[in-house]
């Protein structure tokens, strides 16, 4: 039982929060969502340091690192509020790699790791870079389906990133392979992974201001109300963290997991998609009348939450899914 | 990371399973509060006699030197099982690593190997009606019991008081709160030996025996109607030199291993009962047909969330004392998470079963009261809040 990152994940996350938090600042996230493109700088050097390919095997030109890392990265790039094209090309890449067929991999892979290409990743109604590029990796009915149907933009409240939708309202895919449930778990682990991030920076924000900002005489975090919500932000915060690595792990360890992927990502998609929202908003609230400002950044924080809970799906579907597999695990000791 | 039990801890798993296979606890006793001592404590014996009880414990003091994985999974084990916590938690778990960490020879000769066998029960006094979150403020006052036959009559003061031998305390003040004191033969007594010093430093740790005129045992009747606790009122009762522990003015430090070790184990066999608690809603409303209405199905499912990341957050916590030898920011929160999950559990249980879930003597109205001492007790919600906000995040104290 070792449920800790090792000392080259550790490795892995610190240089990416050190190179993002001096690449991708608030001013950086806050020109390319204002002008509504990518931070295409940004993005030419992660594709030159390889991170889409973190999680795609070295035979097929990527870095040969499993899930764990994909999700660490994740982690970071959530933190940072980065303006770039990752999850969807990361992910894609990664599940074209382990799932895709010599066919798909040898038509995309290139394109994705060369940060040219873009698949989308997301649901039928909210793609992420789902309007442009050949395709879009569909989460549905708990698995994944590949589109390559007609779509359109589907412009949101978060502008740091490019979204669409499948034209149709019945998605037209195909392949549905047995291995599509594990893609599917792969999606939502990689969006709560982000979530994790996203929390951790809004919550790191708060103790900032509520630690600096005076009324009565004293730090406003010196109040209980104040200081008892940031534990609540603490608490969702490693809740989100604890089933997004246990999804990562469940998915790169295969059959020597006590849990399958699906179950093991639905738990992190509902406990993200809950703390995403809960974090977010208290950042807001925490910060009083600044946070409801433009330049106090905490917005996109919030934005990037709620999308991205829309994205996972909310939670009751998850929460459902949970009930009745758990009901029927023990059905079946009975 | 990896999330499997290694083939060590897979071995020592089996092997209790083993032996709970061939050692079925019996049906749980309801209504008879002695009864139910009787059952933990013939438990307790059975799981002594195999060298069960104490797998934390080192070899020599008649453990296994299990490490806190295997505590853990011992636990999780019991919880499995059905069977009660034994009846000497206290001791096992807080009295006897304190006489670990700050005994002399003697008192570790002394106490511990009737602690293991049930053979004496322990009680904690430490909290007091004024004292309770804030435990370093207690009052009940322990004073020096001078042998001063001579000093006064002899009027050679230097050398008289040269020869003034000192033979104990006297300890006089009240407890509460004090779970087991009825069964107990040992207390485990936070008092006050210096009142001129400041808060934390005055304090000092004994070992006091409850057999003994001068201490009371009043039960403290709960909203369930039965008494875990009790009130202690300690007027004029006596503790020699040699039961104090890890000496005079110390109290404070010994006190906080007491407290470090209070959460440690317990954390696993509280997660796995409530674990069966909501296994059993589960079957409950599966069987009725409840789990296809979606709104009890998502209330179920975000249980099932929070008892999993509950699981999964303790785990991680056990990863970090094993690896940096303190538990990370997650530590503090798993304490918290149970009660509120607990809580949710029997409220949910209330709202599916309507009435048949409020019977006056049934198990889940047992279930739904009990759980509302599940955020006062061992710290309260609010305490908890504080801690994490102050110690966790680094915030200004708070007011």
């Amino acid at each position: 039982m070792d449920f800790d990152l090792n000392e080259d994940q550790r490795e892995i996350k610190s240089v990416a929060r050190e190179l993002l938090g001096a690449r991708s600042t608030w001013a950086r996230v806050r020109k390319a969502a204002e002008s509504g493109r990518y931070d295409e700088a940004l993005w030419r050097e992660l594709v030159e340091l390889g991170w889409p390919g973190i999680a795609v095997s070295e035979e097929n030109g990527g870095q040969g690192l499993g899930i764990v890392e994909l999700v660490v990265l994740l982690e970071e790039l959530g933190y940072a509020c980065a303006a770039v094209p990752f999850l969807s090309t990361a992910v894609a890449a990664a599940i074209l790699d382990r799932f895709g067929g010599e066919e798909a991999r040898g038509r995309w892979l290139p394109g994705l790791l060369g940060g040219e290409t873009r698949v989308g990743v997301g649901r039928a109604g909210l793609i992420i870079d789902g309007a442009e590029g050949p395709a879009a990796l569909l989460v549905h009915d708990g698995r994944l389906i590949l589109v390559d149907s007609a779509r359109e933009p589907l412009g949101t409240i978060d502008p740091t990133r490019r979204f669409g939708r499948v034209a149709d309202d019945e998605p037209a895919g195909s392949w549905t392979a047995d291995t599509s449930a594990v893609a599917a778990a792969l999606v939502l682990a990689a969006i709560a992974a982000e979530l994790v991030g996203v929390c951790q920076r809004a919550l790191d924000m708060t103790l900032a201001y509520v630690g600096e900002r005076r009324q009565f005489g004293v730090p406003v975090g010196s109040f209980q109300a104040v200081a008892h919500r940031c534990a609540e932000m603490l608490l969702h915060t490693e809740s989100a963290r604890s089933t997004a690595y246990y999804a990562a792990w469940a998915i790169d360890a295969g059959e020597d997991a006590s849990v399958s992927p699906t179950e093991a990502a639905a738990l992190a998609a509902a406990a993200a998609a809950t703390g995403a929202r809960e974090v977010t908003a208290s950042a807001i609230q925490a910060h009083g009348g600044i946070g409801f400002t433009w330049e106090a950044d905490v917005h996109w924080l919030y934005k990037r939450a709620e999308v991205d809970r829309a994205l996972l799906g909310g939670t009751a579907g998850h929460h459902a899914a949970l009930a009745r597999a758990a009901a029927a695990r023990l059905a079946a000791r009975a | 990371m990896d999330l499997t039990f290694s083939a060590g801890e897979l071995a020592f798993r089996d092997a209790l399973r083993a032996w709970f296979a061939a050692n079925d606890p019996g049906e749980e006793p309801v209504g008879d509060e002695d009864a139910h001592f009787r059952w933990r404590r013939d438990f307790q014996r059975r799981l002594a006699d195999d060298g069960w009880a104490a797998v934390h414990w080192p070899a020599e003091y008649g453990g296994r030197g299990a490490t806190l994985t295997e505590s853990a999974i011992f636990f999780e084990e019991l919880g499995r099982a059905g069977a009660p916590l034994p009846a000497n938690v206290l001791g096992l778990l807080l009295a006897g690593p304190t006489i670990m960490a700050w005994g002399t020879p003697e008192q570790k000769e002394r106490h511990l190997a009737p602690i293991l066998t049930a053979e004496e029960i322990w009680c904690q006094g430490f909290s007091e009606p004024d004292a309770g979150s804030d435990l370093a403020a207690v009052k009940t006052r322990a004073k020096q019991l001078d042998d001063s036959r001579g000093a006064l009559s002899s009027g050679a003061g230097c050398e008289a008081r040269a020869k003034r031998e000192r033979t104990g305390w006297v300890i006089t003040g009240q407890k509460v709160w004090t779970s087991g004191a009825q069964y107990s033969k040992w207390c485990m007594l936070l008092a006050r030996t210096d009142p001129g010093a400041a808060k934390h430093r005055g304090l000092t740790y004994f070992l006091m025996d409850m057999e003994q005129d001068g201490v009371e045992v009043r039960p403290l009747r709960q909203i369930t109607g039965e008494s875990e606790f009790n009130e202690l009122f300690i007027d004029g009762a006596r503790v020699p030199d040699a039961q104090v522990l890890g000496g005079e003015g110390n109290g404070w430090k010994v006190a906080l291993t007491t407290l470090m070790n209070e959460r440690a184990g317990l954390a696993f066999f509280l997660q796995v009962r409530m674990r069966r608690l909501l296994d059993r809603l589960l079957g409950e409303a599966a069987a009725s047909g409840r789990l296809e209405d979606p709104l009890i199905a998502d209330r179920l499912g975000e249980l099932h969330l929070r008892a999993e990341v509950l699981r999964l957050t303790a785990y991680r916590g056990l990863t970090a004392i094993e690896k940096y030898g303190q538990p990370g920011p997650e530590g503090s929160l798993t304490k918290w998470m149970w009660s509120q999950t607990n809580q949710r559990i029997t409220e949910l249980a209330a709202d599916l079963l309507g009435p048949a879930a409020l019977k006056d003597g049934g198990q889940w109205s047992y279930e739904l009261l009990r759980a509302r001492g599940n955020s006062i007790e061992g710290g309260t919600t609010e305490v908890l809040k504080n801690i994490v906000a102050e110690r966790v995040l680094g915030l200004p104290r708070s007011r």
